[in-house]
């Protein structure tokens, strides 16, 4: 079984990430960029399933610039046995991205993708389901626990009541969510392996998807700080506050 | 300067391991002054799982078989923790092990590389420190072809833990340096003696022992490389290891203080504006900045150097005196900065500025490396300074 696992370069969670003046985006320039920690979640799930013998191969994926090659080789360190690097300037929203995995995933001849949830720079939380839609496979998101038998797997999700339990026939995408495992560290061998494993590039403009952005961004801005609470003497005050100065009422 | 994407994921991994595994174990070492021995048992056995333990020695021996550059990329990674932390996670596996011959690997270097044993260095007596060829201890022949040592050490970092020692001993009292030999000399050998642990200004839970010789047999088999090779034998593998471990480790120290400062000076409020408003602040900021680029820079030099198997011995005595002072400027703008704060043991900057005075003075001071460069200069001209 072929395991698929895209991954995404996002500015490292550590950074403060600030608008750029124009309010146009969030400023890149001169941001450490890393893996996004849920799609390293993915590849660590993935690989353990190398690991057990039940996964054949993993493939790690990548939808972007050129830069995208060093994420692939964080996957490739971690223990991805190779990596495809969709390559494109074009701004890349989920849809887009979804499509790109596609073709991925069909040319590859995938059974299972393995997705983070959600990348941590839009939080968009929709390539997942776009992908398993496009497919037409089966999906189980926000995955805390995963265990492949004979062509199916089980998926436990982390749902606002509780725990749910999915059986999914395979071909199916599922979304890794923070609990599912731990990632490694890439061990000293592995990332001195990561080179000599094969990368291969694709360019996105010649895999006839049509990336075009579907949704515009009309402005990126810092909210509003926050500022602390006060204490009011009465009721009528309170009510008074409520009313006049904040219009809650 | 750029790093190559491995460089890049080298430095990443090893970051984040000291990030996670090491730097939240600092507060209850500098309040109970030890590392308990559990913690130290589980933070080797997670490093050494990853690759990480003895990375600077090379593949062949079992180590990670990392060139002089990118052992100072992770020294630089390891030094934002404290020094025990260090030894017990990566190892302090010392190169001049690699000088053991065939009969002494199996004994000495491959377990230390498998970290099942542990080695300290014991060169500096009371009266030999930057001048280590006027010690003292000796080797008397014991007339079957080994000999017996007589004598005392001082300052020996981590004696409580180590397994063996790797002493400097005179063997020849009338040819100066070059009747120095150094001898591995197992911790339980008859007249061997560990004393006191020397409690010390920082570098809390790192032991520092006085090592006591009444007549300590040794034979051939604890003779390491040649007899009166030993000064040679220093001088000539003991710079990489001032490189790693104190100049690559002084530059991550810097970095971590000086991450502090900067965001302490975004947060903190005086007059109704952040204090990295105020051009003293900032003046305090920037040349933190350039010291400690200007910091790795140097100590990457004489580890290309070192790489291509050029002699590097005045590089890595300039950077030992320049990255060493800059950690004790940046260490004590973070304090200034901080205000009371820094001051204060609640945040970790007080036991860094503690740790950092010692970087001046170990491994050669300030001075004697300032001499060493002065006089180099004066030998050979523009070769130390006019090209890089």
């Amino acid at each position: 079984m072929k395991v698929l696992v895209p991954v995404k370069r996002v500015a490292d969670y550590n950074v403060k990430v600030r608008p750029k003046s124009d309010g146009s985006g969030v400023e890149l320039a001169n941001v450490k960029m890393s893996m996004n920690p849920f799609d390293e979640i993915a590849v660590e799930e993935a690989v353990r399933l190398k690991e057990a013998g039940v996964a054949s191969e993993v493939i790690a994926v990548s939808c972007g610039i050129a830069a995208c090659q060093e994420t692939l080789r964080t996957a490739l360190a971690m223990g991805a046995d190779r990596a495809i690097l969709v390559e494109t300037d074009a701004e890349l929203q989920s849809l887009a991205v979804a499509k790109l995995l596609k073709v991925v995933a069909d040319k590859e001849g995938a059974q299972l993708v393995i997705c983070g949830k959600q990348a941590i720079d839009d939080d968009a939380n929709q390539t997942a389901q776009m992908l398993a839609a496009l497919l037409d496979w089966g999906q189980a998101t926000y995955a805390s626990k995963l265990s492949v038998a004979d062509g199916t797997i089980e998926v436990t999700r982390e749902v606002d009541g509780g725990l749910e339990t999915l059986a999914l026939a395979l071909p199916a995408v599922v979304s890794a969510d923070l609990r599912l495992n731990e990632p490694r560290y890439a061990t000293l061998p592995n990332i001195m392996k990561a080179k000599k494993k094969p990368l291969d590039t694709l360019k996105a403009a010649e895999l006839g998807v049509d990336v075009a952005p579907r949704v515009a961004t009309l402005s990126v801005y810092t909210p509003p700080e926050r500022k602390g609470g006060i204490k009011v003497g009465s009721v009528a005050e309170l009510v008074h506050k409520l009313k006049d100065d904040t219009r809650v009422l | 300067m750029n790093l190559t994407s491995e460089q890049k994921m080298l430095v990443e991994t090893v970051r984040r391991f000291v990030e996670n595994e090491m730097l939240p174990l600092e507060d209850e070492i500098e309040e109970t002054g030890r590392l308990a021995p559990e913690k130290a048992r589980a933070l080797f056995e997670k490093a050494s799982a990853n690759g990480m333990y003895a990375m600077n020695i090379p593949e062949e021996f079992g180590g990670g078989g990392l060139s002089a550059v990118d052992t100072m990329l992770v020294e630089e990674q390891f030094g934002h923790a404290k020094d025990i932390l260090i030894r017990r996670a990566f190892g302090n596996v010392y190169e001049v092990l690699l000088k053991c011959n065939e009969a002494q690997r199996e004994r000495w270097l491959l377990p230390t590389v498998r970290g099942e044993r542990t080695c300290s260095i014991a060169i500096t007596e009371p009266n030999a420190g930057s001048d280590a060829a006027a010690i003292k201890t000796r080797a008397v022949p014991d007339g079957k072809g080994g000999w017996k040592i007589t004598g005392g050490k001082h300052f020996i970092s981590d004696g409580e833990f180590s397994d063996f020692f790797v002493v400097s001993v005179v063997t020849d009292a009338s040819a100066g340096a070059k009747g120095i030999s150094l001898f591995l000399v197992d911790k339980g050998t008859p007249g061997f003696i560990i004393g006191r642990d020397q409690k010390m200004m920082g570098l809390t839970g790192t032991s520092h022992v006085e090592l006591a010789f009444d007549e300590v047999p040794v034979g051939p088999e604890n003779l390491l490389g040649g007899e009166g090779q030993g000064f040679k034998l220093i001088l000539e593998t003991l710079g990489r290891v001032r490189l790693a471990q104190v100049c690559a480790r002084a530059v991550g120290k810097s970095v971590r203080l000086l991450n502090l400062m900067v965001s302490y000076a975004q947060e903190r409020k005086q007059f109704g504006k952040p204090i990295g408003d105020f051009q003293m602040i900032q003046q305090m900021i920037a040349d933190s900045v350039v010291e400690i680029n200007a910091s790795r820079l140097l100590v990457l030099d004489a580890a290309s150097d070192i790489d291509n198997g050029i002699d590097a011995r005045d590089k890595i005595a300039m950077a030992k005196f320049y990255v060493s002072e800059v950690l004790g400027r940046v260490a004590d703008r973070a304090v200034q900065v901080y205000g009371g704060m820094g001051y204060c043991a609640d945040l970790p900057i007080e036991r860094m500025y503690r740790d950092a005075r010692i970087y001046r003075i170990f491994d050669g001071t300030s001075e004697i490396h300032r001499t060493v460069v002065a006089r180099s200069a004066m030998k050979h001209g523009e070769a130390l300074y006019g090209t890089l």
